[in-house]
């Protein structure tokens, strides 16, 4: 498979403070390519600089064989991207939105009436195509935020965090329609605090911190960098009685979190902790439902790798 | 060209779906001559209403000084008596009231006129047209008594033959043009306000496209800043064009204010104003980051400027120092250039007013671009 977009030491400063720094990545044919990294990492600075919305300071990015700093229009115009926050004019139907943006890259006509419908379409809003998105729930407007990124059929579509603040059903969608427009030959960027949604339709995933790519790989590969841990998940009844401390006390533990009914618990692999663990528990007084030895998964190698959660 | 032809369609189209737009756009310039006319319409062609009290009886030479103020254009006479004329007068029901008193005409013809009381409670604007007129009848009959010394026969004589000679006067009317002055100059002023008012309501959309986030999509499209900006421009000039057009349409075929300036040569004036307005508009967005602040903006300098420059009130009435302030203000040069235009000098002799106008364009354009270049967060400026 041929790259689609190739970063070659790309860095980024502003002022003194570096926010990509030398960063190589490439992206390939097909992909749908996950871009994993906490708030600051440097994963927005970069889609802005792929996205020729910033200048990079040093480094070369590649897409489709051209050097978009070279060919802006040729890598504008084949590039559909989905940003964060919703970019649409509530005071323009569905139809006029996505028309609109699309003839931005050239369509007119009848093609242009065609790959609008054919976007409406797409993200089902075919039948919503004459309403306003002022009277769109949140689902909606974010399915039309898609649509108009793609109408002009794009190689490249870089989508940011599409699915922030929105119902399941409207998520399911999105991912759905995220895996038919990689279906359809697209290549796809993806960036999303939820790792399951990563975890789910990514073929490949780069993890960004502090402006460097720290791992990259399929999902096996990435979980595979850390064989020497186990995740421990017990449930419990309440966790008002859980006492952290204690627990990261135990030999071999490397972190403990405590949410809704369960402790999770990263340890060391080779340490047979797990009486110790039930025992603190016990001593706590909780009431023991489940114990569970997990392997690692995306969010543990994040901590891992990281130090800090996805959602710090 | 054709992805700024494609912005300018959609905003159009955007903007124009709202009928407050039109309002805005085309209907306040036309609210604006509306109000000059109701403010200057009233200045030509206003009739005096004149009581006259006769107590000099049928005397020939006091009848005929009545009669010749009869004679005076738009002027209305009232014979009444003493009574009458005060209360009528301080009723406001006559302008003025004129009192010949006994002995008037004896005074005359000796040469020596008897003083003639004109009343008003309205102030000399109103008495001075009638009291000059008289005073230049009755100082011809004073000078015929004086140089005919007493002589009865001769006096009537040359009376008669002055009489004779006022008829034979040959009178041009000229039509009195200052009230349609006035209602152009004032038109245009409340037009230049608007003008900049929607030129800085257009520009604001780069303000609210980014609030909006749209900027950054349209940003990642084929499109560039400087191609968004242009299309903002160019869609200013356009509304711009189109506003000019229809004021000094509806100025001159409905309202039926001849300007005195050829159409052409008014429009080509509006036009490269408009350029300045525009530019200071651009000016103002690339200082403010919110469509909030640019609002506040465009109040702080728009309003005081229009009114230091004469846009509201004739610069004649502003005192020396604003009118030295307003030297430094485009407002004043458009509106210098009109009033010389009107005074008659011509379009190619103001050189200078027009080097001025587009001066103020391109300094404001330039501080603008340099300001824009500056700003290096995409998620901000252009």
């Amino acid at each position: 498979m041929s790259n689609v977009l190739e970063i070659r030491n790309l860095t980024k400063k502003f002022g003194d403070f570096i926010a990509v720094d030398n960063m190589s990545l490439a992206v390939r044919e097909g992909e749908i390519f996950g871009f994993l990294g906490a708030n600051g990492a440097g994963k927005s600075t970069t889609i802005n600089m792929i996205s020729s919305l910033l200048r990079n300071t040093k480094g070369e990015i590649i897409l489709l064989g051209k050097n978009i700093a070279k060919s802006a229009k040729f890598a504008k115009s084949n590039i559909g991207v989905v940003p964060q926050d919703l970019a649409i004019y509530e005071d323009m139907t569905a139809y006029e939105n996505v028309s609109f943006f699309a003839g931005l890259y050239g369509l007119r006509g009848a093609q242009l009436k065609e790959r609008t419908v054919e976007a409406l379409e797409f993200v089902g809003l075919g039948d919503k195509h004459k309403a306003y998105p002022k009277n769109f729930s949140g689902g909606m407007k974010r399915r039309l935020n898609i649509a108009c990124a793609i109408a002009h059929r794009p190689k490249l579509i870089i989508m940011d965090e599409p699915t922030v603040g929105i119902d399941p059903q409207s998520r399911n969608y999105i991912l759905n329609s995220v895996r038919k427009l990689n279906d359809m030959g697209c290549t796809i960027i993806y960036t999303s605090h939820y790792m399951e949604e990563v975890e789910e339709i990514c073929t490949r995933i780069a993890i960004v911190d502090h402006g460097k790519i720290i791992a990259e790989g399929t999902k096996e590969q990435l979980k595979a960098i850390i064989t020497d841990t186990k995740d421990i998940w017990i449930g419990i009844k309440s966790e008002d009685e859980i006492k952290v401390e204690p627990l990261k006390q135990i030999p071999g533990v490397a972190s403990v979190r405590v949410e809704e009914h369960m402790v999770m618990i990263n340890s060391k692999a080779e340490v047979n902790n797990l009486n110790l663990i039930i025992q603190q528990l016990i001593r706590d007084r909780a009431e023991i439902r489940s114990v569970e030895e997990q392997a690692p998964n995306l969010e543990t190698v994040f901590l891992t790798l990281t130090g800090r959660n996805l959602r710090d | 060209m054709n992805e700024i032809l494609w912005l300018v369609r959609k905003t159009l189209r955007s903007t124009f779906r709202k009928k407050s737009s039109w309002l805005v756009f085309f209907g306040l310039p036309l609210i604006g001559i509306f109000v000059s006319m109701l403010i200057y319409g009233n200045l030509s062609g206003q009739t005096l209403r004149v009581g006259i009290v006769n107590a000099d009886g049928d005397q020939a030479l006091t009848q005929d000084a009545i009669r010749f103020i009869q004679g005076l254009d738009q002027v209305k006479v009232t014979m009444m008596d003493e009574e009458g004329l005060r209360d009528e007068i301080a009723a406001g029901k006559l302008d003025n009231g004129i009192r010949f008193g006994a002995g008037f005409a004896e005074s005359l013809q000796a040469g020596k006129p008897a003083d003639v009381q004109v009343l008003s409670v309205k102030g000399a604007t109103v008495t001075s047209y009638v009291r000059a007129m008289l005073n230049d009848y009755l100082g011809n009959v004073a000078s015929i008594a004086q140089a005919t010394s007493g002589d009865k026969a001769a006096f009537d004589r040359l009376y008669d033959a002055y009489l004779q000679s006022s008829f034979k006067v040959s009178a041009e009317t000229l039509e009195d043009t200052s009230s349609i002055k006035y209602m152009t100059y004032q038109s245009i002023g409340f037009l230049i306000a608007f003008m900049m008012f929607s030129s800085v309501n257009m520009t604001e959309l780069i303000l609210k496209e980014k609030e909006n986030r749209t900027f950054l999509r349209l940003l990642t499209s084929p499109v560039s800043a400087r191609t968004y900006v242009l299309s903002n421009v160019a869609l200013n000039l356009f509304i711009m064009l189109l506003q000019i057009a229809v004021t000094l349409f509806f100025m001159k075929n409905v309202f039926h204010i001849d300007s005195g300036i050829p159409t052409g040569e008014l429009f080509l004036v509006l036009l490269l104003f408009g350029l300045a307005a525009i530019s200071l508009s651009l000016l103002i967005v690339a200082f403010a980051k919110t469509t909030a602040s640019a609002g506040a903006l465009s109040n702080l300098i728009v309003t005081p400027t229009c009114l230091l420059a004469g846009c509201y009130f004739p610069m004649d009435i502003m005192p020396d120092a604003v009118k030295r302030i307003s030297n430094f203000l485009p407002q004043h040069w458009l509106l210098d250039t009109i009033n010389k235009l009107q005074h008659g000098e011509t379009f190619g002799s103001l050189y200078l007013n027009l080097a001025i106008l587009f001066a103020f364009a391109a300094a404001f354009a330039l501080i603008a671009i340099y300001r824009f270049g500056r700003n290096n967060d995409t998620r901000l400026f252009v």
